[in-house]
């Protein structure tokens, strides 16, 4: 990409430059003040920095102050990170299960009904959140999975098996079917061919779904709001209940960073394993 | 068709069910019972009177429903344009080579990491009138007040609301044109160059009509995910009359639990509200990539 | 479609079956804890078998959650029960529950809520609708720390919960009273308001600086209803607030607190951020504290008798910040409480917590970590457990308990809250264009469907 020619610019104008270091800044410069807010003991308009930090009162009461007490059982915090882990890891399982059978159908086959079932495979992603959540709700208390960890799990995949099966049907696409007949004429058993050859060539795409599905189950706020009922906490629904007044005191704003942390490691791991064309499929055409 | 076609045909269907049944029954049905509910089928509060339209009767002949309706569209299709235009710029950069760009492609996504709460927060901390923008406005000596600083969180202008969104969505729609670009490769750019076309016309003419499916696709999802958001309108927003699916909220939260129905109506409205608006776009796009000579 | 149907039919069923369905040995237990004929260490026992308790309750505050988990989970584990807290946003969510559970079929001993922190109109929505475990609260051996002899005023609080009679299916936890707090560091002694007459002027002269909580939030009721105590043209105060919807005529209602609601929609055009259009109310306790700290707002009005004192040791209040009577003699006073519902997996431990709670000393360990007042009655103490809690006060900061106790107004009847409640969001929140008689007409229509 880098080596084209250079009669269109391969390198960025002084425009764009400075677009984006402010686009960097609206980004991350937010996070500056959180930080701060989370050592602050009393930090009130219009000081610049705290005018007491956590630290100079730490030894003066009794009660756990900002990190103490985010850090401490207390907050729930540890709690809420692994339901959130857990959530997102089962989620993931049981879309990725479902999913692969119907992706390869989509990519490989043609049935009556198909582009309609595709079609309807798009819907969760167009129809609101809110919609489907305040209905669900209604159903699930009926049925006893309101506030239980199946009734989450059970919503969460309605948004993310759009996703999956996108970009699981794109890495069917690309991988052909040249190589399973090649295994089959060379004699190799359908389990050999899926064990042996389809799933290695699949990984990579595997892989990026099942970070992509983990990943929105772990943002997923609103569904686990309205059916979680307050008994099942994930870090989304913690951090609602300590800003849903609209004010961020010290212990909320480290919670807002242990928040972060999840998506920060996400980051880090999809960056390094996963080409953003692969990525990019969950999200584009 | 053979029998073993067949065992085929009926094998392929049955690794179609877990999906289906989790699409149909749970999506669609909770669909359908929010439509029935909204036309007075609740026996369990002891309300039966379906097909009775009076919930949407009542809902839609309040003119508070169609501030909601105007403030949830407002705040989800400025707040779509803005990721657009900022998100494209952004994907035009990104091609580019720079120093520091391995770490900018991190820097960049990380809202698409963390949830919109953590976006919220941000917007607290920055934006309200205590917050550190109007800190910094007071230490430059131009308010001594907090009550002096422009008033951006809670307001019906939506400024928080629209920020929290675009600063989720701008990597979102970054990464869907990003990938496109680097897919199509830069020839036919270079060719128009080549041919001395000047820059806007290049862009107009030769590289919008190649991402544009993922401009679609992309702006669709944040649209659709706007008008149903619910956290950023109910901490950052003004107040009554508030977006609709706050509204519903309320509905389904008040002491008077016939109001339940309302909410439905609500939900209901938002849903006709929505698949109208993409449909209409959509048909739209159809048509343009007809002309265009794609299909 | 087939799957929907089979759904719905299902929904149907469940919704068919709305009385009020029972564990026989949970019933069994109910009944003859009522009738007084269980003793204390059977109930203990049971408790011990059932091995768990839930307690759902407001998971705002930073210290209660703190207590909960540092103090009452350790205390019920030595009772072989082990404690789940469940911390919830509001708590009409965990009544919610409970009523869901209840019209789904869930009956006695087969709900999922033990216990929740209550008062007002949500233990009212409890009893109209008759989810409540029983009259438990004199049954406890704690009660004797409580008074219950109605022919002394003192047990008023203890019997009534917002004026609705509570038939002690409720025991009371904690004893509050609605106090202000001004930033001393921006207001002068002589500037402070002590009647609404007075912040009224001090707005006008310093517009933007107060605004209250929004009702329906009950410190904005609160507010709502000092103001409308004050500007009872009777003159007779919360006097005749204490009456339930049923025994006041709608037209009655609207006169008395026609003088309140427009006092307060005068005061809006110089409430927080009104300049810029409208005001703004926050939504929450933290909210509020948040405007508090950033001096913002001047003075901050909700329960809290200990709040300036322990904001202050948690950085959460001003260096400056006081305590000062407002408004003079109609200070709300009230008590919460711990309800068990009537569908309650684990009654006897829920008891067992009861009972617990009602104790001196989970009183003085309350009130020394958290700040909350104490919920039991000092005169029926021993004098040396009398001093234990007074002691354990976090201390009144500007004010003393002699002013606060002559300022003193009972709550509002729970029904009329509802009524008040609407008007206020009708006519001040929505700017409605209808007289207050229609509002409060309007609203009596709406509650009595």
């Amino acid at each position: 990409m880098a080596g084209g020619n250079d009669t269109l610019s391969t390198r960025l104008s002084p425009f764009q430059k400075i677009y984006l270091l402010l686009v960097a800044g609206f980004i991350v410069g937010p996070f500056l003040p959180v930080i701060i807010q989370s050592l602050a003991f009393r930090w009130a308009w219009p000081e610049l920095l705290p005018g007491t930090w956590w630290l100079e009162q730490r030894g003066k009461s009794m009660l756990p102050l900002a990190w103490d007490y985010v850090l401490s059982p207390y907050s729930r915090v540890w709690e809420a990170t692994v339901n959130t882990v857990f959530i997102g890891l089962v989620v993931t399982a049981i879309c990725l299960a479902i999913c692969l059978p119907v992706a390869r159908l989509l990519a490989r086959e043609s049935f009556a009904g198909k582009s309609a079932f595709e079609f309807f495979l798009t819907l969760p992603l167009i129809v609101p959140e809110a919609a489907i959540g305040i209905a669900l709700l209604m159903i699930f208390i009926r049925l006893g999975l309101a506030g239980s960890y199946a009734g989450i799990i059970i919503a969460h995949l309605i948004p993310t098996i759009p996703y999956m099966v996108r970009m699981l049907t794109a890495v069917y696409q690309g991988l052909g079917r040249d190589f399973e007949e090649q295994a089959m004429i060379l004699g190799a058993r359908p389990l050999q061919i899926l064990w042996r050859v389809t799933l290695p060539m699949l990984l990579p795409g595997v892989v990026a779904g099942a970070l992509f599905t983990f990943l929105v189950s772990t943002n997923i706020f609103l569904l686990t709001f309205f059916l979680g009922q307050g008994q099942v906490i994930t870090l989304p629904t913690l951090l609602f209940s300590k800003i849903s007044g609209g004010n961020l005191d010290t212990t909320a704003a480290g919670i807002t960073l242990i928040v972060t942390l999840p998506g920060i490691i996400l980051l880090i791991i999809s960056e390094r394993f996963i080409k953003e064309e692969a990525f990019g499929k969950g999200f584009g055409s | 068709m053979t029998a073993r076609e067949r065992r085929t045909r009926i094998l392929q269907l049955l690794q179609l069910i877990p999906i289906l049944s989790v699409l149909v029954i749970l999506f669609g049905g909770a669909l359908v019972m929010a439509l029935l509910q909204s036309l007075g089928f609740a026996p369990w509060f002891g309300i039966n009177t379906f097909p009775d339209f009076s919930y949407f009767g009542s809902l839609w002949g309040s003119q508070t429903f169609w501030v909601s309706l105007w403030l949830t569209l407002y705040y989800a299709t400025v707040s779509t344009l803005l990721a657009l235009v900022f998100g494209t710029m952004l994907a035009l950069a990104l091609i580019k080579a720079f120093p520091g760009k391995w770490l900018y492609k991190y820097l960049y996504k990380l809202p698409l990491m963390i949830p919109y709460t953590v976006g919220i927060a941000l917007a607290v901390i920055m934006l309200s009138s205590g917050g550190v923008l109007s800190r910094i406005v007071a230490f430059a000596g131009l308010i001594d007040d907090p009550g002096q600083f422009p008033q951006i969180l809670k307001t019906h202008y939506g400024w928080g609301i629209i920020a929290v969104y675009v600063w989720k969505q701008t990597p979102f729609i970054t990464l869907a044109v990003y990938a496109v670009l680097l897919g199509i490769g830069r020839e036919t750019e270079e060719a128009a160059a080549i041919l001395g076309a000047r820059r806007g016309a290049i862009f107009f003419r030769v590289t919008l009509p190649q991402i544009l499916p993922g401009i679609v696709s992309s702006t669709l999802i944040c649209f659709a995910f706007n008008v149903g958001a619910f956290e950023a309108p109910f901490i950052l927003g003004g107040g009554f009359p508030d977006t609709l699916p706050v509204v519903a909220w309320r509905y389904f939260n008040d002491a008077d639990y016939t109001l339940q129905l309302q909410g439905m109506a609500t939900v209901v409205s938002i849903g006709i509200v929505a698949g109208v608006i993409l449909f209409a776009y959509l048909w739209v796009y159809r048509r343009y990539e007809r002309r265009m000579g794609r299909h | 479609m087939k799957p929907n149907v089979s759904i719905f039919s299902l929904v149907a069923a469940c919704a068919a079956t709305s009385v009020w369905a029972a564990d026989p040995d949970d019933a069994a237990f109910r009944d003859a804890f009522l009738s007084g004929n269980a003793d204390w260490a059977a109930v203990e026992a049971r408790a011990a078998e059932e091995g768990g308790v839930n307690i759902y309750y407001w998971g705002g505050n930073d210290l209660l959650n703190i207590w909960m988990d540092r103090v009452v989970a350790p205390a019920m584990a030595e009772m072989g029960v082990t404690l789940n807290p469940v911390r919830i946003t509001g708590t009409k969510d965990a009544v919610d529950l409970v009523l869901a559970e209840k019209h789904s079929g869930k009956g006695i001993g087969q709900g999922s809520v033990d216990m929740i922190w209550i008062n007002g109109e949500n233990f009212a929505t409890l009893k109209r609708q008759d989810a409540l475990f029983g009259s438990f609260a004199q049954s406890l051996p704690n009660s004797v720390n409580l008074e219950w002899d109605e022919s002394d005023p003192r047990a008023m609080l203890n019997v009534r919960d917002f004026g609705v009679p509570n038939d002690s299916a409720e025991v009371p936890w904690s004893g509050e009273q609605y106090v202000c707090a001004v930033n001393s560091a921006r207001v002068a002694d002589e500037d402070v308001p002590s009647t609404f007459a007075e912040l009224k002027s001090y707005l006008e002269a310093n517009p933007g600086k107060f605004t209250y909580v929004k009702p329906p939030h009950y410190l904005g009721n609160t507010f709502v209803q000092e103001a409308i105590y004050a500007h009872n043209p009777d003159g007779t105060g919360a006097t005749p607030f204490q009456q339930s919807v049923d025994d006041i005529a709608p037209e009655e209602l609207a006169r008395l607190i026609a003088p309140g609601i427009e006092y307060l929609q005068s005061i809006e055009p110089n409430l927080l951020d009104a300049a810029g259009g409208s005001p703004r109310y926050p939504e929450d306790n933290k909210a509020l504290d948040g405007l508090f700290l950033n001096g913002e707002i001047d003075f901050s009005c909700k329960f809290g008798l200990y709040a300036v004192a322990k904001g202050l040791e948690i950085g959460t209040y001003p260096e400056g910040a006081k305590q000062f009577v407002f408004p003079e003699n109609t200070m709300i006073k009230n008590k919460n409480y711990l309800v068990i519902p009537g569908n309650a997996p684990n009654s006897a431990a829920a008891l067992v917590l009861a009972n617990w709670m009602a104790s001196v000393d989970s009183q003085v360990s309350k009130l020394e970590s958290v700040g909350m007042p104490s919920g039991i009655d000092g005169w029926k103490l021993s004098a040396e457990d009398a001093e234990r809690i007074v002691n354990a006060s976090p201390g009144l900061i500007g004010v003393t308990q002699a002013d606060l106790d002559a300022n003193a107004a009972p709550d509002t009847n729970a029904t009329l809250v509802d009524v008040i409640e609407a008007t206020w969001l009708e006519v001040i929140e929505r700017d409605s264009t209808a007289s207050i008689e229609e509002v409060v007409a309007t609203a009596y229509a709406n509650l009595g469907k």
